[in-house]
């Protein structure tokens, strides 16, 4: 039987279905929550950034449809403002800007599945492709908590600057992406 | 391809346009692949991330509040207000810092045209053949914080033709957390009606405008609590800021 769509899903939750809502949670969680781990360092806030996101999700807070690109894009851009307003909230201090290597693994982690290893593989093998500078965009926007604006503040880069930066990375990383994928299967239309 | 919506790009993934330039890059997204291919990369991103096991029981927890939340959504009109303008919910892409619709700067603004009405109600006393002047008071307190409080907050009254204006704002909030709001209330004898809510900006400043279209209540107390949620017509939380006020004013 083939899986029904992300977007089909996250219609029938627009339309009060818990069953539905439930299934796009089982898809994500995991996806989501390492990532908001890792972001935010911290189980409960991870936790409590993740409620966010699909309280909104719920009640079509931001509403999507697929002319904003893949669900789960939709999805990895929500949690991370979560995270990014719960961080502030929390005047937890972020990490400083020279220490940008890979966060230490925490100690619960699973397995990796089949699945996940190829995406991560992927993943890994793009950002490689990226400058150094670029890699530190991407980190800092995406995985330690900072906006586009206190990216300029602690780099005393113009915010326009900083703009262009984590667009020209992301941009990169979208093409390289692309020639990783290449080599495998491009499923990019399973959701259309 | 580059230009001016392209641009936006990152402010949408920061989540800090407004509406109408939300809803524009959208239209902008639907139109060009590139933006909309980048937007799709960062869907892989988490993956740089370890796996993590969920939390324990963290699923029904989140289902559970994602359902009671919907149960607990009652219409806002259950406020007596005619004019209550909430700070707007927070949407996808804004954060919650920017919740705050009535930034200082705007509840200055909106101060200064509620005093440019008072002054045009006297302009119009003098005019010889003018009808008795409408009433028009105007007070201003100063709210006291409570202990253990660093806020300090201000609260301006305009009372007019019946009316009632009221303009509250505060600086150094602490930042609130989940669904927590800050809600002003207007007591009588101890009997409190709720008159709007708001979140501080990231600068810890929050502002309300409220009107009460008819007010014969003679207020004797304003207070400002700091609610678990939005939309309790009963305060639930502590009080933070409160002064007296006159009654007869």
């Amino acid at each position: 039987m083939e899986k029904i769509s992300d977007a089909l899903l996250y219609e029938r939750v627009r339309g009060k279905d818990k069953d539905a809502l439930e299934e796009l949670y089982d898809r994500y969680e995991k996806m989501l929550f390492s990532y908001l781990c890792k972001m935010t360092g911290d189980r409960d806030l991870a936790e409590e950034a993740l409620q966010e996101v699909f309280v909104k999700v719920w009640r079509g807070v931001g509403s999507y449809d697929e002319s904003k690109g893949k669900f789960v894009a939709w999805l990895v851009t929500m949690s991370r403002n979560a995270a990014v307003d719960l961080i502030r909230k929390q005047k937890k201090p972020s990490v400083p800007l020279d220490e940008i290597a890979e966060v230490e693994s925490t100690d619960s982690s699973v397995e990796e599945t089949a699945e996940w290893q190829e995406k991560s593989e992927q993943i890994h093998q793009a950002v490689r492709h990226l400058s150094e500078e670029q890699q530190k965009m991407v980190q800092l926007f995406y995985f330690k908590g900072y906006t586009h604006e206190t990216i300029a503040e602690k780099c005393g880069i113009p915010l326009g600057t900083v703009k262009s930066r984590i667009r020209l990375a992301l941009k990169k990383l979208k093409t390289s992406l692309q020639m990783v994928q290449e080599g495998g299967v491009l499923d990019d239309k399973r959701e259309l | 391809m580059t230009n001016v919506n392209c641009d936006q790009l990152i402010d949408y993934l920061n989540g800090t346009l407004n509406e109408d330039e939300q809803k524009q890059f959208e239209a902008h997204l639907a139109e060009c692949p590139e933006c909309r291919e980048i937007v799709d990369a960062t869907g892989e991103l988490p993956y740089l991330a370890d796996p993590v096991a969920p939390n324990p029981g963290m699923k029904a927890r989140i289902l559970d509040a994602v359902f009671d939340e919907e149960e607990q959504q009652t219409p806002v009109s259950e406020e007596p207000t005619r004019r209550d303008r909430p700070a707007p919910p927070a949407t996808m892409a804004k954060r919650g810092f920017r919740t705050s619709k009535w930034t200082p700067l705007v509840a200055a603004a909106l101060l200064v045209s509620l005093l440019g009405n008072a002054y045009a109600f006297y302009e119009l006393s003098d005019q010889p053949d003018a009808p008795t002047a409408p009433e028009v008071a105007f007070e201003t307190v100063d709210l006291q914080a409570s202990e253990a409080f660093e806020g300090t907050g201000t609260a301006a009254l305009v009372h007019e033709e019946g009316a009632l204006n009221l303009l509250v704002q505060a600086n150094q909030l602490e930042p609130t957390s989940g669904d927590q709001v800050y809600q002003v209330w207007l007591l009588k004898d101890g009997q409190p009606i709720p008159t709007g809510a708001f979140t501080p900006s990231q600068e810890n400043e929050g502002a309300v405008f409220f009107s009460l279209d008819e007010d014969t209540e003679g207020w004797d107390t304003i207070a400002v609590t700091l609610e678990p949620n939005r939309g309790n017509t009963a305060p639930q939380g502590e009080v933070v800021l409160s002064a007296a006020i006159d009654p007869e004013a």
